[in-house]
């Protein structure tokens, strides 16, 4: 038992994404917790334009997921999103980075957002504040 | 002759940022760093220091692969 922090970021056939949204992220999150993991954080990136063709596609629609799982359950749920028939490609990361963001209470359980900016940013000033007011308290 | 001024603040310019590892997501920035043919630009060109070139060159194979970025244009 190892539970890690990661990203995955599924690229998703536009002809369902549009139609069936619903599905797909069910899908997805079903697949996610069927394998023990736990979902921190989603968000849906609007549909673009591929730099380059997959499987005959020319654009896709993007979601990022932030999730909890085990270590030994990555390859089979890697297996899982590529037999899937949404996803048309998906590329899971380990993120140390969000275990801060977690400990700091954003995990409110799935969080639907539309943004394309990623919230990240503005936790990591925060994290950083803090390390400030602790440095000068040592100090004082 | 013009010598060219070496310049003691400049850094590589994740360091100057204060990025820490660099993020496959941030297309933008990434594009910056590949030539107008999504060719990968050297060390020397980008002027990033070894820890970001790295972190750098995995990310833009990252970004390729989810289609982020071309391969070649």
């Amino acid at each position: 038992m190892n539970l890690r922090m990661y990203e995955g970021l599924f690229l998703i056939d536009n002809a369902y994404a549009s139609t069936e949204w619903e599905n797909v992220v069910k899908h997805i999150q079903d697949v996610l917790q069927k394998n023990g993991s736990e979902i921190l954080k989603t968000e849906k990136w609007g549909e673009k334009k591929l730099a380059y063709k997959i499987k005959g596609h020319k654009r896709g629609t993007y979601f990022l997921v932030h999730f909890n799982a085990n270590n030994s359950a990555i390859t089979t749920i890697r297996r899982d999103f590529q037999l899937s028939d949404y996803v048309v490609r998906s590329l899971i990361v380990r993120d140390d980075k969000i275990e801060e963001l977690s400990q700091i209470g954003l995990s409110e359980v799935p969080v639907e957002k539309d943004t394309t900016k990623m919230p990240e940013i503005a936790d990591t000033v925060l994290s950083e504040s803090s390390d400030v007011s602790v440095k000068v308290a040592d100090k004082v | 002759m013009s010598k060219r001024k070496f310049n003691k603040t400049s850094k590589c310019r994740f360091c100057r940022m204060g990025i820490v590892e660099v993020d496959y997501k941030d297309i933008q920035n990434l594009q910056k760093l590949t030539t107008t043919q999504g060719k990968l630009f050297s060390r020397k060109r980008s002027g990033n220091c070894a820890h970001h070139q790295h972190s750098v060159k995995s990310s833009i194979k990252r970004a390729r692969f989810m289609s982020l970025l071309p391969y070649v244009t």
